[in-house]
């Protein structure tokens, strides 16, 4: 359950989406997803760690996700996270399912 | 411990403080200081607590983590409320040892095979044509030079003998063995030998005897040197060759022998001489069957095995069957009975552990409703409402598993004691109940299955709580007009549980106390009976009429005796007697379907029935002076009177018998019990045994003093006037009959006991809940009380719901035993539930139990102080 913020509420499928995205890229840490959404987003889409980690966890638990311990740039060790060969290919899927979806959605409202 | 799961939350920790380092960094960058971009940071980042919650659920050991919490939590929670917590165990451990110690008694006396190696193969061997297991001798004999998928065939009987040694003689129980016996049973001797084939070649063969382990220990001190000893047996010498094993009890579950000697001695012991004889069933048999061989296989051959008899002695093998059946239980004699008996019980158990469950479904469902702040916090920050059932039902368990494990104690201790226990009367009976570690499985799934049941009653409870409301309202509950709630209910199913096993206990106890003191027709206390057929020495029909007379007139010179007389056998002695059928006077047609009605028939002396006790209501008593050559005559009960002219006034009428002889009523004697205790009235006719002289004979002796040491006596005389007389029994009439009323005293036993249980139950219930209501509207009753409210007014308010709920509870509960009589009377003899002292008992004990319970909290109703507790609340 997101706690209501200043910005867009996230289904969870939806942010299972965008984390395998984001992740895609590069190897990168929780704080590092949420900052790259909402940049990406254009600060419409602010996602709370209470939605996140679990996310990420979960992601993990499924096998679509893998971690590891690294040092960050400053300060403490982060746990890097980085798609795995499953992970890719549930992105590519979900992504279709996404568009399709929306596409659908688009062509209802402008009927 | 590294457990996979520390690790994980180590690392969740590190995940998130790094998270809030980031954020703090962020707004150092966009200038914040240090320490209000700490707090800032913190505050966006909100309740970690929840994350890392959230984040665990995730996780594959979720739910073992989750588990490992609420054991935690349930054990915090039993500390806080330790009565709670003793009450609950202490419930549970009843109601689940009730069900496990019906269990254990169940899988010793039925469900296992009796106590010798490969025991399922041995199986009681005996006869189509009767109930009881009984054979004869000479057909055990064909069966075993027969039978080729037979490893072993034995026969034994069942003897009381004097032992004598260091000159005290103590009457002991024993077995007369074949030879095969000890092959069969496979057991190696604790000390010497076991009698062998050799020992039971022909009469007086051997003298070798074989104690049984308990009676080497309690007559013999657990000598060493006990093997050579020489001992008498019925005044004849016999030789000590060895010792069974500790353990071994004989191939019957419930007897007890102490000592076993060959079966051929069977005559000299004085047991009767019935060894050759065909139509004398007086032997158990036992086979072994051969491994590989099945069931069917060895049926069939003991079916050829039986017509090849049948055609060598047509007459007196008529009609010859064998059956195979399970060992242990006296063949299907008790099998049948002990099986219905305790699958009643059983039912009974259940119930009980139902009521004990119930009981403790509406303390949790109390104790939920007591929390159902906490409940709501805990919703409020993210609980799922499964997890909070979880933790209900893992409290539940651990309580149910506790009461599991002190229940498990108890019924170790009970069987063992109940196999250790010996019947207070003559007979060696035991119970071979010795608790199997498998009960541990039994308790533990009871206790689950227990602990479910309970766990799951606050379910709705917990589903239906609304966060904001329960705050809201501080946790306290309204009482007033409300609905009946599932706690409520379920004190009263309880209180209808327990009712009804207290109803099945007084039932019990009442059918017993008639059974006991019933009127059998006939004083069997302080009468001996000496039986003997005196066919077997020899004498004709007329010569024993004369023998029978002279040893009448012999025991009747005898000092201290009152009365005697005899007969061919006597009521409730294992049915050597036969009915016949009765005609009216007006029957010209004899046949069977013309008849009366079908009439017990005995021969009896003059002086019977003094001697056995039975009172003559009208006309006279048979005497000497009917003969063959005077018309014929008899005595008959008032039930064959009241059958026949349908009034008293039956002396100088006559009946018909079968064979068309008109026979004249001389006297009436009062009814009584001929074949089983119970059985309905029927009628009985006594024939002057002179006018039908029989050689079956029963000896009734009536001392003015004590019994017991009469029967050497008698014995001794028929002796003198004949030693050739085989004597089949001898002894005081009372504890011969003492077994046939023993199932009555176990069923009243259990069922008493059951009752008991459920008694307590209801008392730890009912207080239980109306403490707990008392203490809920504490804070209502003192308020009630400032304002001038009086005692009576109190308690109403306070318990009025409560004692509606014990009323109707009982009187479902009474409604239902009343139903269930007719289950019982089948367990228990004369038991009728719609008794009113039944009834009224049941109410009684209801009454009080339900007063006793509620005292406590009735006086801490009463006793309120508004002023400190207003305060204190």
């Amino acid at each position: 359950m997101n706690m209501p913020g200043k910005k867009t509420d996230l289904i969870q499928g939806t942010l299972d989406l965008l984390i395998l995205k984001t992740v895609a890229h590069e190897p990168i840490h929780g704080y590092g997803i949420a900052q790259r959404i909402l940049l990406t987003s254009k600060e419409i889409l602010q996602v709370q760690q209470g939605s996140l980690y679990p996310a990420l966890h979960r992601l993990q638990r499924k096998g679509l996700l893998t971690s590891e311990w690294r040092e960050s740039g400053s300060g403490p060790m982060a746990k890097f996270y980085s798609l795995t060969a499953s992970g890719r290919k549930d992105l590519q899927e979900e992504k279709a399912q996404w568009q399709r979806y929306s596409g659908a959605v688009a062509l209802v409202l402008e009927s | 411990m590294r457990f996979p799961w520390n690790g994980m939350e180590t690392d969740l920790k590190r995940e998130l403080a790094h998270h809030l380092h980031e954020l703090t960094a962020e707004y150092e960058r966009r200038g914040h200081s240090r320490e209000e971009a700490v707090r800032m940071a913190k505050r966006e980042f909100g309740g970690s607590e929840q994350v890392k919650e959230r984040c665990r659920d995730e996780w594959r050991w979720a739910w073992m983590t989750g588990i490992r919490q609420d054991v935690t939590f349930a054990f915090r929670q039993m500390r806080r409320s330790p009565g709670f917590a003793v009450t609950a165990v202490i419930t549970l451990a009843l109601g689940i040892a009730a069900n496990v110690i019906v269990f254990g008694v169940l899988q010793a006396m039925i469900l296992q095979p009796i106590d010798v190696p490969h025991g399922d193969r041995v199986m009681t061997l005996s006869l189509t044509a009767s109930a009881f297991p009984f054979i004869a001798y000479p057909e055990v004999r064909d069966v075993r030079d027969g039978a080729t998928l037979l490893s072993a065939v034995a026969a034994f009987s069942f003897e009381n003998l004097g032992l004598e040694t260091g000159g005290v003689t103590r009457p002991v129980w024993g077995y007369g063995v074949s030879g095969q016996y000890f092959e069969l049973a496979a057991i190696k001797p604790f000390l010497g030998r076991l009698l062998e084939r050799a020992d039971d070649d022909h009469p007086g063969a051997s003298e070798a005897a074989v104690l049984s382990w308990p009676a080497w220990k309690s007559y013999f001190g657990a000598d060493p040197n006990i093997v050579g000893k020489t001992v008498r047996i019925n005044k004849h010498p016999y030789t000590i060759v060895g010792v069974t094993p500790e353990g071994f009890y004989g191939t019957e579950k419930i007897l007890l022998p102490s000592i076993f000697v060959p079966m051929a001695n069977e005559a000299s012991l004085g047991g009767g001489d019935w060894l050759e004889q065909r139509q004398v069933k007086n032997a158990f048999s036992i086979v072994r069957i051969k491994d590989g061989v099945t069931l069917p296989q060895a049926r069939a051959e003991l079916n050829t095995i039986a017509a090849r008899i049948r055609r060598q002695y047509p007459a007196e093998e008529e009609g010859l069957g064998f059956k195979l059946s399970r060992p242990g239980l006296v063949g299907d004699t008790i099998g049948g009975p002990a099986r219905a008996f305790l699958a009643g019980v059983m039912g009974l158990a259940g119930i009980v552990l139902l009521a004990a469950c119930a009981n403790l479904g509406s303390l949790f469902a109390a104790r939920t409703a007591d929390r159902a702040r906490e409940i709501a916090i805990r919703m409020a920050i993210g609980s799922s409402r499964w997890r909070i059932l979880r933790q209900t039902l893992v409290e539940a368990l651990v309580i149910s598993i506790a009461g599991g494990v002190c229940a498990f104690g108890l019924s170790w201790i009970s069987l063992t004691g109940l196999a250790t226990w010996h019947p207070p009367f003559d007979y060696p009976i035991r119970f071979s109940v010795l608790p199997q570690p498998s009960l541990i499985l039994v308790v533990l799934l009871i206790s689950v299955f227990a602990g479910v049941l309970c766990g799951v009653t606050p379910l709705r409870q917990i589903f239906n709580t609304d966060p904001n409301d329960a705050m809201k309202s501080g946790g306290t509950k309204h009482f007033g007009g409300r609905r009946w709630a599932l706690r409520d209910v379920l004190l009263a199913a309880q209180i209808a549980l327990c009712c009804v096993t207290v109803t099945a206990a007084f039932v019990s106890l009442r059918g017993l106390g008639k059974a006991l003191t019933m009127d059998l027709g006939f004083k069997p206390q302080n009468a001996i009976l000496t039986k003997f057929d005196l066919g077997q020495a020899g004498y004709s029909s007329e010569a024993a009429g004369q023998f029978q007379r002279q040893l009448l007139e012999r025991v009747s010179r005898l000092p201290g005796v009152k009365a005697a007389g005899y007969a061919n056998t006597v009521p409730l002695g294992g049915g050597d007697f036969s009915s016949t059928n009765v005609f009216s006077r007006q029957t010209a047609d004899f046949r069977a379907s013309n008849r009366a009605f079908a009439s017990y028939l005995f021969d009896v002396s003059p002086g019977y029935f003094a001697a056995a006790g039975t009172p003559l209501l009208a006309g006279r008593d048979v005497s000497f002076a009917d003969t063959a050559k005077s018309p014929a005559v008899a005595v008959v009960n008032r039930e064959f009177a009241r059958r026949l002219f349908h009034s008293g006034g039956a002396v100088g009428s006559y009946f018909k018998n079968r064979s068309g002889l008109p026979i004249r009523i001389v006297g009436i004697v009062a009814d009584g019990k001929y074949l089983s205790i119970s059985e309905d009235p029927k009628p009985a006719a006594f024939y002057p045994i002179s006018q039908d002289a029989i050689t079956l004979t029963t000896l009734i002796v009536r001392p003015w003093g004590d019994a017991a040491d009469m029967a050497a006596t008698l014995r001794k005389v028929v002796r003198d006037l004949d030693s050739s007389i085989p004597i089949r029994e001898s002894s005081v009439w009372n504890s011969e009959l003492a077994m046939s009323f023993f199932p009555t005293q176990v069923a009243t036993v259990a069922l008493g006991l059951f009752g008991a249980f459920g008694l307590l139950l209801s008392i730890a219930g009912a207080f239980g809940l109306a403490s707990y209501t008392v203490s809920q509207r504490l804070r209502e009753l003192s308020i009630r009380v400032a304002l001038g409210a009086q005692a009576k007014e109190i308690l109403s308010a306070a318990l009025g719901r409560m004692l509606i709920l014990l009323g109707s509870g009982s009187v479902v509960g009474m409604v239902l035993g009343v139903a269930a009589g007719r289950l019982l009377s089948a367990i228990v003899y004369q038991a009728s539930a719609q008794d009113p002292f039944v009834l009224a008992s049941v109410a009684f004990t209801m009454v009080l139990t339900g007063s006793l319970s509620v005292a406590g909290p009735v006086r801490r109703a009463l006793h309120i102080d508004p002023a400190r507790l207003l305060r204190e609340q």
